[in-house]
């Protein structure tokens, strides 16, 4: 599995979608539920998936799909 | 008045919530003698509550003048506040301006920061003369059923509150936790009866304006539940340069051993204090706290009743005991206990049904220095992330719903839901979710072929 693809499956695990539904407008003002509890469920998976840590600055930043996909270049996660 | 408010100095500002806005006492108080003759004494309000200057004042509004408040939250599911609605039959309802156009009704012209007065044309019910105020038993979750407070049971709160923590009027707490939640208007009446500075926000602690706001506004407290510490965890919060908190504490279900253990070396080490409490809503929030003092040698203590209240224990052979190690029941009395449960419209009548006791429903034990420990529970319900799932009412939506046979259990980490429908494995979770707000990844369905029941239709435990 590439990356893209298990960034993909996290997302559609998290929040329920279907991999159509994840583009730019995927964020956390037009995802009804997007919580805490969801944002944390996120980042802890990403963090066990890629094996990484992320800073707590970075977590309060996981508010949208393009976000995440920029945060996660940032720790040499290519996509 | 309620809460002294108009003890309190005019110019003292009382609430500052996310939009920037603040709330001084004598607005606070100008606002109730409006309120007073906008509406009837003894009417039924329901508030749809934000943690926002216009809800507070609603709820401060209608405890004022007699006017008696459902305090639900404001994303509310529609179906469930239109079963409480034509359950309870609300005259008033005080809504956030945007929620206007679906609430049906007739739209007054008494509004104020951002909170309009709807009249529903609906009559209230008749109502006990003590009768102050009503909570879900669940917070925003599935069930009708509500809590019957009274007048005094909420001063009783706000003044054992005040005393346990030793509140002043140079208070700054961070009030996160929803207004419809008893522990929020728990912090919300606290800290008004002392005179301080409520901090309002409906952000979330993942946000970065929350901490923006820990910040600019000198935040001196904040409350939570496990699942807050969860997170502060998570964002290092241990390693955060925060001068000004002072008092962190904790209700709302019972935290890790290591995640109790790592607040209170904290709060050691930075000279803070880390308080656990304990409460219910049927006692007003607050039942019991550990001192500050026993937090790194009581881990996961309950510790001891809070001022004005008192413990007890109920053993196995239906011994009451005070003092002394013991196991079983817990019971609490104090004017904190509320008067009872309403199911429809004319239990709202009734007078005081629990006479200042309280069988907890959760088992205690009870070590040699009188410091408590929950070690279980009676009643079927789970707490997770601080929401009460009520066990039977989640297997009543599912059969409901879908025509199966369905049991639950679980534990505070997860709900276990049991049905014989192989179909429903995939949708139960979002179906839930949907109906008690509980994370969907947090509902673990297993297919059985049937669940098993003893002669008496109980279920056997598989």
């Amino acid at each position: 599995m590439t990356n893209l693809e298990k960034l993909n499956r996290i997302f559609c695990e998290v929040f329920n979608v279907e991999e159509s539904a994840l583009d730019s407008g995927f964020d956390k003002c037009n995802i009804e539920g997007w919580d805490s509890v969801r944002q944390l469920s996120l980042s802890t998976a990403v963090e066990d998936e890629f094996d990484i840590m992320l800073d707590a600055e970075d977590i309060l930043e996981f508010t949208s799909y393009d976000n995440v996909n920029r945060i996660l270049a940032k720790y040499e996660i290519e996509l | 008045m309620f809460l002294d408010l108009d003890k309190k100095p005019k110019d003292k500002v009382a609430a500052i919530d996310d939009s920037g806005a603040s709330l001084t006492y004598g607005e606070i108080c100008g606002f109730i003698s409006r309120f007073t003759h906008a509406l009837p004494q003894r009417s039924l309000f329901f508030i749809f509550a934000e943690n926002k200057i216009g809800s507070l004042l609603g709820y401060v509004g209608a405890l004022s003048s007699s006017v008696v408040p459902l305090v639900i939250s404001a994303k509310t599911e529609k179906t469930l506040y239109e079963t409480l609605r034509d359950k309870y039959s609300p005259a008033y309802l005080w809504a956030p301006n945007e929620m206007l156009p679906g609430l049906g009704g007739e739209i007054t012209d008494f509004s104020e920061a951002g909170y309009t007065l709807v009249k529903t044309g609906l009559q209230s019910p008749a109502l006990y003369e003590d009768l102050a105020l009503l909570l879900p038993t669940s917070g925003s979750t599935g069930s009708p059923k509500l809590v019957r407070h009274s007048y005094r049971n909420i001063e009783a709160n706000a003044f054992n509150v005040l005393r346990l923590f030793g509140l002043t009027e140079n208070e700054h707490p961070m009030a996160v936790l929803p207004m419809h939640y008893t522990m929020g208007l728990s912090v919300i009446s606290s800290h008004l009866l002392a005179g301080a500075t409520l901090i309002l926000s409906g952000r979330s602690l993942l946000d970065k304006g929350f901490w923006q706001m820990m910040r600019e506004h000198r935040v001196t407290s904040f409350t939570g539940v496990p699942y807050s510490y969860e997170l502060l965890s998570k964002l290092r919060f241990f390693r955060m340069d925060l001068p000004d908190l002072y008092t962190i504490t904790q209700g709302g279900g019972k935290m890790t051993e290591e995640l109790f253990k790592a607040y209170a070396d904290y709060a050691e080490q930075k000279g803070k204090r880390f308080i656990a409490t304990y409460g219910q809503t049927e006692c007003t929030a607050r039942m019991a706290y550990l001192p500050a003092e026993l937090a790194t040698t009581k881990t996961c203590s309950i510790g001891i009743a809070e001022p004005g209240g008192q413990l007890s224990i109920i053993d196995k052979d239906g011994r009451e005991t005070f003092e002394g190690e013991a196991e079983g029941e817990m019971v609490y009395r104090g004017e904190n206990v509320t008067l009872g449960y309403a199911t429809c419209a004319e239990d709202l009548l009734k007078g005081d049904e629990n006479y200042g006791v309280m069988h907890t429903g959760d088992l205690a034990r009870r070590d040699a220095d009188g410091c408590y420990f929950i070690i279980g529970r009676l009643k079927r319900f789970l707490k997770i992330y601080g929401l009460r799932i009520g066990l039977d009412e989640v297997e009543q939506m599912v059969k409901a719903e879908f025509n199966t046979d369905c049991h639950c259990k679980g534990d505070d980490e997860k709900l276990i839901v049991l049905v014989t429908d192989a179909r429903l494995k995939e949708v139960l979770p979002a179906f839930i979710e949907g109906k008690t707000h509980l994370f969907h990844q947090r509902v673990e369905v297993h297919v059985v072929k049937e669940i098993m029941r003893n002669e008496t239709g109980k279920v056997i435990d598989q």
